[in-house]
């Protein structure tokens, strides 16, 4: 029996992305297929995207601003 | 956006798991992004096309053709419902004027006004244009409404049918499957003919009616529905339809636009009634609104004014003396009557000067269809 590969964290990290992207794919296709309309869909995603990016920018101004531990070895 | 993701990832080389709940927010946003490509494509190629109209009102039109008309229909309905006029108020001093002073020894009887004592030419016919001779083809008229709100004018424009012929008009986008769609504005070659031009019904979509356009049925009819025709012989009249889904051989145009709100000489006993009066604003929501309808003569009778509902509508045109009469567009995007005042399409003038839209509005490719009046005589006249 081989003994288990270990995975880099960078791996995992890019194995979650493409599963990411695939359940975003799907979810997605679902919600093209339900909505009334492309108009809906930007009526409501438009916001969702600000508000998730203004998210994400606060969250990594904040990550800045605070002192950086150091990693222990 | 991606690089935002990826970027993500290496900043965080040799740290632990990703917490759920960002996988779950990436997941939103990856899948928000991939909704958004083909909305934004469509939006791009909608916008990118000939307009007469601002960014705003093409993005909201836009929406609605793209399955968001109950969203803008509900925000509008808010929108009104907050900002509605309040009951009574200082009362007018004077009137818009309206048309030329000029007078001809033709007319119909003056409307009788509501509120006393009346304004100086309130009810009173004017001609639209100075050229038009002794029996002048279009007439407006303006007069106080409503006795609960001193301050709302209505608009009135009388057509003579035997003077005029009323032609049909695609615009741009609406209706929105057409064969021979034609320039969407007053055809430069009948323009010294023009005398007035008034806006359409609703949107197809929205009015679930039907549109038969030099005879052909581009939108199937529904029986029931008030009906602005013109027969093959010019002849024009507004009915309630009972033809069957396709118009049949003596019809040139048929408008379809919502239950007739006036009937022989009746009000619609159900004009306060909701889901039949359009997939759009609240029948009871006051807005601009605009009406057509016919007397007994067979002369057109055009009504617009803002905060209306179907109801007041309905009232001003059985007051104006229509017998049958439907309900036109709505909203100050959309409402426009328009005379010209000099033969040529010069001078054009809307009926109110509060109306929101230029009155070149028409002279130039139009969103929306619209009703172009030709004088049957000499030029302008």
């Amino acid at each position: 029996m081989r003994a288990p590969r270990r995975i880099s964290p960078a791996a995992r990290a890019r194995r979650a992305l493409l599963a990411d992207l695939v359940a975003a794919i799907v979810l997605a296709a679902i919600v093209l297929h339900l909505a009334a309309g492309l108009g809906v869909i930007a009526f409501f995603g438009v916001p969702v995207l600000l508000v998730g990016l203004l998210w994400i920018g606060v969250e990594r101004l904040l990550a800045r601003g605070r002192p950086r531990r150091r990693r222990a070895r | 956006m991606q690089t935002l993701f990826v970027t993500a990832i290496s900043r965080r080389r040799g740290a632990a798991r990703i917490p759920p709940w960002r996988r779950l927010r990436r997941v939103a946003l990856l899948a928000t992004i991939i909704c958004l490509v083909p909305a934004g494509l469509s939006y791009v190629r909608s916008i990118g096309g000939p307009h007469n109209i601002s960014l705003g009102i093409a993005s909201v039109e836009w929406m609605r053709a793209h399955g968001g008309n109950g969203v803008v229909s509900q925000i509008e309905d808010w929108y009104y419902t907050l900002t509605a006029p309040a009951k009574g108020g200082p009362p007018l001093k004077s009137l818009p004027q309206v048309g030329v002073a000029a007078s001809g020894r033709y007319r119909p009887p003056p409307i009788k006004p509501l509120i006393h004592p009346a304004l100086k030419g309130e009810g009173v016919w004017h001609a639209a244009s100075a050229h038009a001779g002794p029996r002048p083809p279009v007439l407006l008229a303006t007069f106080r409404s409503d006795p609960e709100y001193p301050q709302f004018v209505a608009g009135v424009a009388w057509i003579d049918s035997s003077r005029t012929h009323l032609d049909y008009v695609p615009g741009l986008a609406e209706p929105p499957k057409i064969s021979h769609r034609g320039p969407a504005e007053v055809p430069h070659a009948l323009r010294k003919r023009v005398v007035a031009t008034f806006n359409g019904g609703f949107p197809l979509e929205t009015s679930n009616a039907g549109l038969v356009y030099r005879g052909h049925t581009v939108a199937s009819m529904v029986d029931g529905i008030a009906t602005l025709v013109e027969y093959r012989d010019g002849r024009i009249d507004i009915v309630r339809w009972h033809g069957g889904s396709t118009g049949g051989p003596n019809i040139w145009f048929a408008k379809q636009n919502l239950p007739p709100i006036v009937y022989e000489g009746r009000l619609n006993p159900n004009l306060s009634d909701g889901p039949k009066w359009g997939a759009t604003v609240n029948n009871a929501v006051r807005v601009w609104r605009s009406g057509l309808g016919i007397d007994p003569h067979g002369n057109l009778i055009y009504v617009a004014a803002n905060y209306q509902t179907v109801g007041s509508l309905a009232k001003i045109l059985q007051r104006a003396g229509a017998v049958r009469a439907l309900e036109l567009d709505i909203n100050e995007d959309w409402t426009s009557f328009i005379t010209y005042r000099r033969p040529g399409a010069v001078e054009p003038s809307n009926l109110l000067p509060e109306m929101f839209r230029q009155p070149t509005r028409y002279l130039t490719p139009d969103e929306r269809d619209f009703f172009a009046v030709y004088s049957k005589g000499k030029a302008g006249g």
